[in-house]
């Protein structure tokens, strides 16, 4: 499944994976490398999303092992580089420096995660325990994270420090010849630094043995700290564990975290969406301005989400596996490859169709709008019935009429439906003109709801102009231009 | 007479010279023995590299920076190799410099260690609390070469001021410009009073003029004499947010202004690039000059012996930087011990 980032962040999932907070660099790093999960990857998945839901069910009871863990995962830094190099050589100083700080923290990380592991009976999370290879690298068992090449390891570099030191002691009471006594520790120090280099190598090699369970170890805390962010987040932002189904959607109050924090900083709240998407295509039509588009993004955004493992901003969660999602909308790129945009459009689509199988989706936001309307109502209706005969999922909104009729759903965007009309004209009759657009946008309702039987677009647009007090003449000549087309 | 007695009360002190081979690291020596002798804990870092064991641009025999046990080390990864202290790894500071990372460690015996600190002030910054968390008293820093390093006494509580032969053949312009330089040093520190308030406004590199009434005006640095003449002697500052150089301040001594009543401002003294025979100009005609922040000199030092082959007679040479130096102590660091 390939999303370019502009899509990505088009439909809200760069702003929710920036909500995610990893604590380790490992998880940092997973985060920005998702991808969601194949229809061949189910029970991956499920194992995923089941492991999110223990997690947040012990969390409240087990938050002080949580914040010791997730204290401990902050401290980690990447040795996968040292790792791999000391499969083949042996590592200096700072590097054996980190490793024993890595295994340090690790003594930390170990017994927390057992404990929550064991508490929420998580699946298929196991860290294999890495004591003995602490004791390479902490020979004096000190258990401070600063690492030093320990005379325990040898002999030999005991001798020869305490040589040193000798000559040392004599350099400080200047009792001789200073530049002999400088020469003479100088090549002291080049003995010692000969057999350190032999105690690393010594030290890398024991190492060699614990490497693959180190790098596994790594894995999984890469893994456990995306899983313990995904569940805080969840917790946070009330989102639900998805079921996963194979073959309808099934979303219930989707909220878009992206749109709806931009409103809530205006004061204003997200209309939540709820939707069912069958095989075969869905339509979504309402009123120009009137919250197509961000049903549909929503929808895209959550069943993405899903997929990728993180918990859906939704009251409740049926999700098919899928392999592909095409989000295809007027798109700038396009403009930048000098193509019109309805051309781009029609170029992207066509590229989409012959790779529809029954595990992808085709997202699109008012296809073919960029061109003269009666054939794009015409070419919307047409490739909606095709779209309607397949086995892969598609959801389009469209302002045309007469598209509906060939779906197999109909919703639309409740708009001014449920407003009486009378009660919010005389509101406006108190509002200064200008202000008058902005209160109608307050009045409408952005929620979906379902069509059961044959309905054109809503006419909300002469409501408005009603509301709005365009010259009645107007508007009664366009009533009748209206009733004529029907 | 202990260097160290002048620095007593600092936590970071920072060592500068007018030139290479300015004797810095004969200082820096010197007072490591006296912390040494009083069993201080202190710890040692530069701005950039330096300590090798010869010097890179001259080839002349330097001496390498010799540390007592327990003595705490930040330096580049790659100048590891040169430290012949047994090492205990303390930090890795994910600090990086051309040479590698910056790697904090303590010495387990004594040895020389070859210092590379961090190149930006910022990160030094880092590594002095790093090193106060590990427990150093005292932090000892390695400026570069001259006008760089003057930035990183603003980091430091303290600072020593190098000079020696190898600045210049001529004894005379030496210590003239030792004299200059720690006059630079020691301008009056002016804070508070709303000019910091007043110069956040502007670009960093603005040059303002502030008036009796604390009203304020950005100037172009190389019209200020109309600027002057226009105000009719209610100016009270001028601040420059860039470096002072004699391009700007040549037009304004030749115009014939009066600077009464003026202090010409810069953000701190490395910002003055202006020729010693201006700077006296101003102020013989009354202008007076200040720093936003100082430093804080405790000494200046110098080093008879050139790594181009002369030296001065160190007597005569003590004496006349002396006779220039009035503000600051001045010793000759080779013969303090």
């Amino acid at each position: 499944m390939k999303l370019s980032f502009e899509k990505k962040c088009e439909i809200g999932f760069q702003y929710v994976l920036d909500l995610l907070e990893p604590c380790s660099c490992y998880g940092a790093e997973y985060i920005r490398t998702l991808v969601p999960y194949t229809s061949a990857q189910r029970s991956e998945l499920m194992c995923e999303l089941d492991n999110i839901q223990k997690i947040i069910s012990v969390y409240e009871a087990e938050k002080a092992v949580f914040t010791k863990l997730e204290y401990a995962l902050m401290h980690l830094k990447d040795i996968r580089p040292m790792l791999n190099k000391c499969r083949s050589t042996s590592l200096n100083e700072v590097e054996l420096f980190e490793i024993k700080r890595f295994l340090l923290t690790f003594k930390d990380i170990y017994p927390a995660f057992c404990h929550i592991s064991e508490a929420a009976s998580t699946v298929g999370l196991e860290l294999v325990e890495l004591y003995a290879a602490l004791d390479i690298v902490d020979p004096d068992k000190t258990g401070v994270p600063s690492f030093y090449i320990s005379e325990t390891c040898s002999l030999r570099l005991r001798e020869i420090r305490k040589e040193k030191k000798n000559v040392e002691l004599l350099i400080r009471s200047k009792s001789g010849n200073m530049d002999d006594l400088m020469i003479e520790r100088t090549k002291i120090a080049a003995r010692e630094e000969e057999e350190e280099l032999a105690v690393k190598a010594r030290m890398s090699e024991g190492l060699r043995t614990y490497l693959d369970d180190m790098l596994a170890d790594v894995a999984t805390i890469r893994r456990i700290d995306v899983i313990i962010a995904k569940a805080k987040l969840a917790m946070d932002r009330n989102c639900c564990c998805p079921v996963i189904v194979t073959d309808s959607f099934v979303l219930e109050d989707m909220v878009n975290p992206k749109i709806g924090d931009g409103l809530a900083e205006k004061g204003k709240s997200f209309t939540p969406v709820s939707i069912s998407v069958q095989r075969g295509a869905t339509v979504i039509t309402g009123a120009n301005m009137g919250g197509k588009s961000v049903a549909l993004k929503t929808t895209a955004l959550n069943i993405l989400l899903a997929l990728c493992g993180i918990f859906p901003f939704a009251k409740k969660a049926e999700i098919v596996m899928l392999d592909d999602i095409y989000i295809i909308s007027e798109d700038l790129e396009s403009i930048d490859r000098g193509l019109s945009s309805f051309g781009g459009e029609i170029l992207e689509f066509n590229t989409v169709v012959k790779k529809l199988d029954s595990c992808s989706m085709v997202v699109l936001d008012e296809f073919a709008r960029g061109t003269n309307p009666d054939e794009g109502a015409a070419i919307v209706k047409a490739a909606t019935k095709w779209l309607q005969g397949r086995e892969s999922y598609t959801i389009l909104s469209t302002h045309y009429d007469g598209v509906a009729e060939h779906a197999g759903a109909h919703y639309q965007v409740i708009g001014l439906k449920n407003i009486d009309f009378a009660s919010l004209k005389s509101e406006l009759a108190c509002v200064e003109a200008e202000k008058s657009a902005d209160r109608i946008a307050e009045h409408m309702d952005y929620g979906l709801y379902k069509v059961l039987e044959k309905q054109d677009c809503p006419r909300d647009a002469l409501n408005i102009c009603r509301l709005l007090d365009l010259e009645p003449e107007i508007v009664e000549l366009a009533e009748k231009n209206i009733d004529n087309l029907i | 007479m202990k260097l160290l007695d002048l620095m007593r009360q600092y936590y970071s002190v920072s060592i500068i010279g007018m030139c290479k081979n300015a004797g810095k690291t004969t200082v820096l020596n010197r007072i490591i023995t006296e912390m040494a002798e009083e069993g201080i804990c202190f710890a040692i870092t530069s701005i950039g590299r330096d300590g090798e064991g010869s010097d890179v641009v001259t080839g002349t025999h330097k001496p390498g920076i010799y540390v007592p046990a327990g003595t705490l080390v930040a330096t580049a990864f790659d100048m590891l190799k040169y430290c012949d202290v047994t090492k205990e790894i303390l930090d890795a500071t994910g600090i990086s410099t051309p040479v590698g990372e910056v790697i904090i460690f303590r010495a387990l015996s004594d040895g020389s260690v070859q210092i590379a600190g961090p190149s930006l002030v910022a990160q030094l910054e880092v590594v002095r609390e790093r090193f106060r968390e590990f427990g150093a008293e005292k932090v000892m820093i390695d400026g570069a070469l001259s006008r760089k390093s003057l930035c990183t006494v603003n980091l430091s509580d303290a600072t020593v001021l190098c000079s020696g032969a190898s600045y210049n053949k001529d004894m005379d312009i030496v210590a003239e410009d030792t004299g200059y330089i720690s006059v630079l040093l020691t301008l009056p520190v002016i804070g508070g009073g709303g000019l910091d308030e007043i110069i956040s406004q502007y670009d960093a590199r603005a040059c303002i003029a502030v008036y009796d009434d604390m009203s304020h005006k950005q100037c172009e640095p190389k019209k200020l004499d109309v600027v002057i003449k226009n105000a009719g002697g209610k100016i009270r500052y001028i601040y420059f947010g860039g470096a002072v150089s004699d391009v700007i301040i040549k037009p304004l001594v030749m115009s014939g202004a009066s600077f009464d009543g003026i202090t010409f401002l810069a953000s701190d003294s490395s910002k003055y690039l202006l020729s010693r025979h201006l700077f006296d100009k101003i102020r013989a005609k009354g202008g007076r000059f200040a720093v936003m922040s100082g430093v804080n000199p405790v000494a200046v030092t110098i080093n008879p012996f050139s790594a181009y082959g002369f030296h001065f007679d160190k007597d005569a040479f003590l004496e006349k930087v002396r006779k220039e130096v009035t503000v600051l102590p001045v010793f000759n660091a080779e013969d303090m011990k």
